[in-house]
Order: structure tokens, then sequence, then C-alpha cells
């Protein structure tokens, strides 16, 4: 066998392993991208698959719970809203009137479980450009979040333990 | 000052400009007095464009917010020092930097360059004056650093406090660096094409800023991931996000040229090859600029939706389109001169490594697109997660490492010897020997064992190349012998050294995702938890009031064994101006694990919630980018080793001593045969 020979059948081997393995985790991982809208229109067949919806954060519906691992708000689009539950580590600055990514599945009852939010800049506060330029540069694990300037300022005073109790 | 700066910019335009004129028509017709021109326009380019950026750098300085950037980026209450890193933060700063930066290296290479042919060396400084020319033009019209505010506020918008890091202050730079430097080889590359130079000469020019470029974009990478494991708070590094993808996919091409141009230069092979990955690695840079900018993600990630990351693909594909025109046209002259004669020399060895390098790239430039490439087929948009990509850099990696692994003990254009035939065999037996005990104590893994087995072989080989290279020189091992042979094959180790990184990287990387552990706890004061044989206790929670943040900390005191291991201080920090909060983690960080603790905002009935982390062997990534550091200084250090001047290309080594002594690369062969020779006398 002459060591050309050698080398390809090395390279296929390494191709076929890379492409088998590549093919798995694509499956295990793949998921549809959708907006809030889009993912509303078709809630009937996304039901129990992945996806990632990106949509605002609804005025009046966060709740988080004390321990911040524990969120539940409606995620509006133009024509309506998607119930969304996430447990896991919250964004720092996750607050109504955002723009959020959520990562999850689908649940029967037009419920979105979310196994992540990411949050991005509510367009109002940035321009374009802006955005884009920064975006550049925060861009994180979970994917471009970015700090904006929406987190109330009651909200921050409230978590703030020394603040109550006195510094020690 | 706005005017001074928007006039620097306008004769930046003109001067580049002209000096890539001239510079690319040297091509057709070479002549001294447009010789002078061009480096005089070149020159007067780049001193508007270093007079632009201080104006802006002034401009930040002294919080001047009629200008518009300034007014986005910076604020009263900023530190200084993170005034100056707002140049780089905006989209119009960095632009300028990076075209900055680019001008810079140009005039670099163009005085001081003295292995490039003076005949090249005017269309090279064109080339490279056409990209800047291409970079002041995008400023002029799309992304202006010098707009005036349209009502000059009374306070700035400060940078995000994400972005205020150390590693922030360094990384954005170092990547725009590493972008500018690898537009050196393309160039070169494109200029050896364009005039039908088949020779290795211009490689010889190109492998010291290839590698340069190499190193510093790698270590920008790094620098990255860096901030991210520290800053961001999430207990990671890395995520295949399409920003960090964008600058990882050249790096690939990059380490897959430097090795091409190797081959070409020592074994005579892989001559396309290079062209392609030199044109490749640059468009790359370029295309890493389109992604983030371009809008195709904007529904993914905060991208804007400007005309400007279009410009930058379209610069990509007049690139392709006009390297791999000029390639077709001299493909003739490109054939390999030589056929491979073994399937164990290094030339295969490379050929393997690229490979699996452009599959990486491939799959990695695949998985990025695959929400854009399935909306183009008319699907609904399918992203891969990061599954896809470790599924593809496991075999890839794995390849990699064993190539990386066998290279010190091959040689070019021909098989090894007996002694190092002894020696690979040595190699896979501690490799077998060492994969084998860790499988043992740790069945359910088995991608460790794989990873620590080849990177026990790569430093047997490595050791015993040094032996073997020591032993030619000296009749008998001893130190003598292997400082010597390290002294005089000091480029050829240097390279081992930063493969010897390169395995550092691999451990690092397999170590923290094989075995991460996590948990989340509730503390009241005075409370301690017993967690994988840590013992934790939350001692106080305090908080500190700043001008310009609050902090809120809890110290926790952490302890193995019943052995005080550290204290760590993981905190909130409340931004005012920007009232948002970050998470400040703390990490305690060892040989063998980084233990990382978050502290979590809110209190519930006096608790504290925490998250604790073990990231085994973290410090071994940023070993490996230590690593890479010191390799490239030694390699391209100057001084003794150095070729003395040389007609064209390496002389072939016909001989059997010559063959004997090719592992060591051709700059150092000359002299050495002649000492065999003379020994044989």
């Amino acid at each position: 066998m002459s060591p050309g020979k050698k080398l390809v059948a090395g390279a296929a081997l390494v191709a076929g392993v890379t492409a088998y393995m590549a093919y798995d985790g694509a499956v295990r991982s793949w998921q549809y991208y959708l907006t809030a809208d889009e993912c509303l229109a078709q809630l009937d067949d996304l039901s129990g698959r992945r996806v990632r919806v990106s949509g605002g954060v609804a005025a009046g519906t966060l709740q988080i719970d004390a321990r911040r691992l524990r969120a539940a708000f409606q995620l509006a689009g133009r024509s309506g809203q998607l119930d969304v539950v996430c447990d896991g580590p919250l964004p720092d600055n996750l607050g109504e009137g955002m723009d959020v990514v959520v990562e999850g599945r689908l649940e029967s009852g037009r419920r979105l479980r979310a196994e992540k939010v990411l949050t991005r800049c509510a367009s109002k506060y940035e321009s374009e450009e802006q955005a884009s330029s920064e975006a550049v540069y925060t861009a994180d694990g979970r994917a471009g979040t970015r700090q904006t300037r929406v987190t109330s300022r009651a909200q921050g005073e409230n978590a703030a333990w020394g603040e109550s109790r006195g510094v020690r | 000052m706005r005017a001074i700066g928007e006039l620097c910019l306008l004769m930046a335009f003109v001067c580049a400009g002209l000096a890539a004129f001239l510079g690319v028509s040297a091509l057709v017709r070479p002549h001294r007095s447009m010789q002078r021109m061009t480096v005089l326009f070149g020159l007067t380019a780049v001193t508007a464009i270093s007079a632009a950026l201080g104006v802006l750098a002034y401009a930040l300085y002294s919080r001047d917010f009629s200008f518009d950037y300034v007014a986005r980026y910076s604020s009263r209450l900023l530190p200084r020092h993170y005034s100056l890193s707002a140049l780089w933060v905006g989209q119009a700063g960095s632009l300028l930097l990076w075209c900055w930066l680019t001008g810079l290296m140009a005039v670099l290479h163009r005085c001081w360059s003295r292995s490039t042919p003076s005949s090249s060396r005017d269309a090279v400084f064109g080339l490279l004056m056409a990209f800047v020319t291409f970079l002041v033009t995008v400023m002029l019209f799309a992304a202006d650093p010098m707009r005036a505010s349209v009502v000059v506020p009374r306070e700035g918008q400060g940078l995000s406090p994400l972005l205020q890091h150390p590693a922030m202050l360094i990384h954005p730079p170092i990547v725009f660096l590493g972008y500018s430097l690898w537009a050196i080889p393309w160039a070169l590359a494109l200029v050896a094409l364009l005039r039908g130079e088949h020779d290795s000469q211009w490689i010889r020019a190109a492998r010291r800023w290839a590698l340069s470029a190499w190193t510093v974009l790698g270590v920008g990478i790094l620098l990255g991931a860096n901030w991210a494991y520290e800053e961001l708070g999430w207990g990671g590094y890395w995520s295949w996000d399409p920003v960090e993808n964008g600058s990882l996919i050249p790096w690939l091409t990059g380490t897959a040229l430097l090795h091409a141009m190797m081959a070409w230069q020592y074994a005579r092979v892989l001559k396309k090859t290079t062209h392609v990955l030199a044109l490749a690695t640059f468009a790359l840079c370029n295309f890493a600029t389109f992604l983030t900018r371009s809008g195709i993600f904007s529904s993914l990630h905060a991208f804007s939706q400007s005309p400007l990351g279009w410009l930058f693909l379209g610069l990509v594909a007049v690139l392709m389109a006009v390297g791999l025109a000029a390639l077709v046209l001299q493909r003739e002259g490109l054939r390999p001169e030589r056929p491979m004669r073994s399937v164990l020399c290094r030339e295969a060895l490379v050929l393997t490594a690229i490979g699996a390098l452009l599959l990486l790239a491939v799959a990695t430039l695949a998985g990025t697109l695959s929400g854009a490439l399935s909306a183009a087929l008319g699907s609904t948009p399918i992203l891969v997660g990061p599954a896809f990509y470790n599924g593809v850099l496991t075999p890839t990696g794995l390849t990699l490492l064993a190539t990386t692994a066998l290279a010190p003990l091959l040689r070019w254009n021909r098989g090894p010897t007996a002694l190092q035939r002894r020696w690979i065999m040595a190699c896979c037996g501690t490799a077998v020997m060492v994969g084998v005990a860790i499988l043992a104590a740790d069945p359910q893994r088995v991608l460790l064992p794989l990873v620590s087995g080849l990177a026990t072989a790569a430093l047997t080989a490595l050791c015993g190349a040094v032996l073997l290279d020591g032993a030619r020189r000296e009749p008998a091992y001893g130190f003598a012998a292997i400082a010597r042979a390290l002294l005089q094959g000091r480029r050829q180790y240097a390279g081992f050294l930063i493969h010897m990184g390169f395995v550092c990287l691999a451990l690092g990387v397999t170590g923290s995702s094989l075995g991460k552990q996590q948990q989340d706890f509730e503390l009241a004061d005075g409370q301690r938890v017993a967690w994988q044989g840590h013992t934790v206790e939350l001692v106080r929670r305090y908080q500190r009031e700043l001008p310009q943040r609050i902090e809120a900390a809890v110290e926790l005191r952490v302890a193995r064994d019943g052995k005080r291991l550290a204290t760590l201080f993981p905190a909130q920090h409340f931004h005012r101006l920007s009232e948002e909060w970050t998470t400040e983690v703390a990490i305690h960080s060892r040989w063998t694990y980084d233990f990382y603790t978050i502290v979590h905002r809110g209190t519930v009935e006096d608790r504290v919630s925490l998250t604790l982390m073990i990231n085994p062997m973290m410090r071994w990534l940023w070993l490996g980018g230590a690593f890479f550091v010191a390799g490239t200084l030694i390699r391209l250090w100057p001084g003794f080793g150095r070729p003395a001047a040389r007609p064209s290309s390496v002389p072939r080594a016909s001989n059997e001593t010559a063959s004997r002594q090719s592992t060591i690369p051709a700059p150092h062969r000359t002299r050495r045969i002649r000492a065999a020779k003379a020994g044989e006398a």
C-alpha cells in the first residue's frame, strides 16, 4: 500500500468518525430558533421540542423567587403571550420590558420550560449600532448577553444585604 | 478637535489610496521614484491614522461628549484606564484601532523585513495599504468615530460594567493585532502568486509574521476565555458562541498554514495548500467581522442590521476571487516536487494535521452559520448546540494530539531511523500504560485516558528527540550534549515547546469539561457545609459603598481535610451609573482544580444562596497560553542560530549524511552537514 493510499484511508477513518460524532451531537442538541409569534403560531406542532425563542418580558408578569433560582413570566410577541417557567440561574439584569432569548423545551399546556434565559438590550435604550459593537465583546458563554440599563433601582436595593441590617 | 480628527481620516483615505495604487502598480512596472512616493504616501497615511486615534483617545480621556462616540462609551465616573479601553469597545473605535495596527504593521514590514525580496516589498506594502484604505472607507461612510453628538450630553452613557475587567483592557487590541498580522502572510502569498514566483522565498519572510500572528491571536482568544471565566460568573470559559467561533476559525486555518509553510520549505510539497490557507486565513479574519456585524444573527444577539458587515462580506468575496484566480493560473508551477516516500514522515504528519484542523474549522463554520443556512434553505431556522461542536472536536482533537506527539521523532522527506522507530515504540508503550492506569482508576470516562496517554507520548517523544539529537552531536549522552542540542536546534525546540503548550491546552480542555462539579447551597452566617471533601464556612456578609458602585460580598473560608485552603470573597456589585448588577466570582486556583464560588443576590430568612463549583485543570489552559508565548519568543529572538542570508531556497540534502540530519530544520542543516563530513574525514 503506497503512503498516499494509507493517508487517504486514515483520513477517511477520521472523517467518518467525525461525521458520525457531529451528526450525533447535532441530533442531540439542535433546536428551532423562533420569534415568540412564530412559536405561538406553531405551538401544537412544536410541543415537546427544543426551541430557542426571542421576545419581550411582558410588563407585570415577571415573578422571581427570593433565591433567584426560579422565575416565571410571559414572553410577549405581537399576537399573544407565551408562559415561560425557568429553573436555574437567572441573568443579573432580568427585568420587565426586556428583550430576552429563552432556551428550553415546549411542554403541553402551551408552556415553555426554560433552561436558560439570555438577556439582550431593549432597542429603545440603545441604538442598533451601539448594540452591535458592544455585543462583539460582551458575548459570553450564554451567547451574546449584555447588561442593560433597565434593571430597576428598587430591585437593586432589595437585594443588597448590608443595607437594612447595617454594615458588619 | 473633531474637525482635526475628521481631516486626519480624510487625509489617511487619500494617502493610503495613493500608496495602494502606486504599490500595486509596482507589480506591473517597478520604478525607483515611485518606490519613494509609495513609502511617503504610506507613512503619511499611517501618521494621519495615528493622529486620528490620538484625537479620539484624548477626547475619551478629557470626556469630550461632543464626540458621539465618547458620549456612548465613556462617563465621568469611569476610571481613567477604562476610558482608554472604551477606544476599542465600540464599532467605530475598534475599526480605527484595527486600521492603525494594520498600517503600522505594513510600515514595519516595508522598512524592516530584510527577508522579503526588495522587488516584492512595494507590492506587499501596496496590498496592505489597499486594505487600510478599505478600513478607512468603511469608517468614513459607515462608522465614523468622529461623528458629532446631536445634543451634547452632560454625562456619557458609560462603559458596560462587564467590560470593566483587566482582560478587556488588552483582549480586543490583541485580537485586532492578530488580524492585522495575518494580513502580511496573505499579502506576501498573493504577491508571490501574482508575480509567478514558485520558490519558497516568500515563505521565509512570511513564517515569522505568521507565527507572531498565530501567537497573538491565540493569546487574544485565551484572554477572552479568561475574561468569560472570571467576569461572567457562570463557571465556563467557552460556549461556541458565534463571536468566539469567529476568531477561532482563522486561528485554526492559521495553525494549518504555519505547518503547510514548513512542508513547502523543507519537503517541497503542499504548495497550493499553503497559498489557499494564507488566503483563507486572512479572508476568515474579515469574515469574522462580517459575522459579528452583519445582522444575520440580529435575532439571536444584539447585533445590528448595519451595512458594515456586508461590506466585509464583499471584501471576502473579492479576496477569494482574486486569490483563487491567481492560484488557478499558476497551478502548473506549484506542483509538489517529490512524491511522499513514507507515511511516517513529517510531511505526512503535517498533511494529517492540516486535514484535522480544516475539518474542525469547516464544522465550526457550518455550525455557526447553521441558523442562516437552514433559513436560506427555506426551513425554520435551526441551530446546533455545543454537543455538535464537542462531537467534532473529540476525534479531530485526538488526531491533532497524536500528530503532535509523533512530530519530534520523525524526519522530513523519509521514514524514521531504527533508533527513532525504537523511541516511537517506547512512546506508544508509555501512552498505553498511562492510559490503562487512568482507565482502571475511572472506567466511566474514555476520553481522559486517551488524552493523558497521548500527552505522555508527546512528552516522551520530545525527550527522545532531544536525547537522539544530543547523541548525534556528542559521542556520549550527557548534559553537555543535551544543552548543545537544545541550543543549536533552538528554533526547532521552540516549535516543540509550542506543541507542549497545545498538549497543556488539550489536558485543560478535557479535564475541565469532563470533571466539572457544581452544587447550590443556602447558608446562614457562621454555618458550614461539607461538599466534595471541602468544608465551606460562611464567615460574614458585608457591604461596601464606593462612589461608582455598591459591593455586597460574603467571606467564605474553604478548608480541605481540616487544613485551611483559602478565604474567598465572592460578591455582587451594583453599578450606580448604569443601575445594573454584576456577579463577581471568587476563585481559588490550583494545578489540579479551581474552586469556583458564586454568591447570588438576595437573602431568604437570612440565608445567602451560593453556588460552589470544582473545575478541574483550568490552570493548564492558561499554562498552554504561556507556552505559546515563550515558544514564539524563543523562536523569533534574533541572534545565535540565525541563518546567514542564503540564496533562494534550501540546498537539497541528497546524500545519506544529510538524510540522517534531516530532523533538524534546514537553516541548521548546512552547518551540521559540514561538521559531520569533517567528522567522517
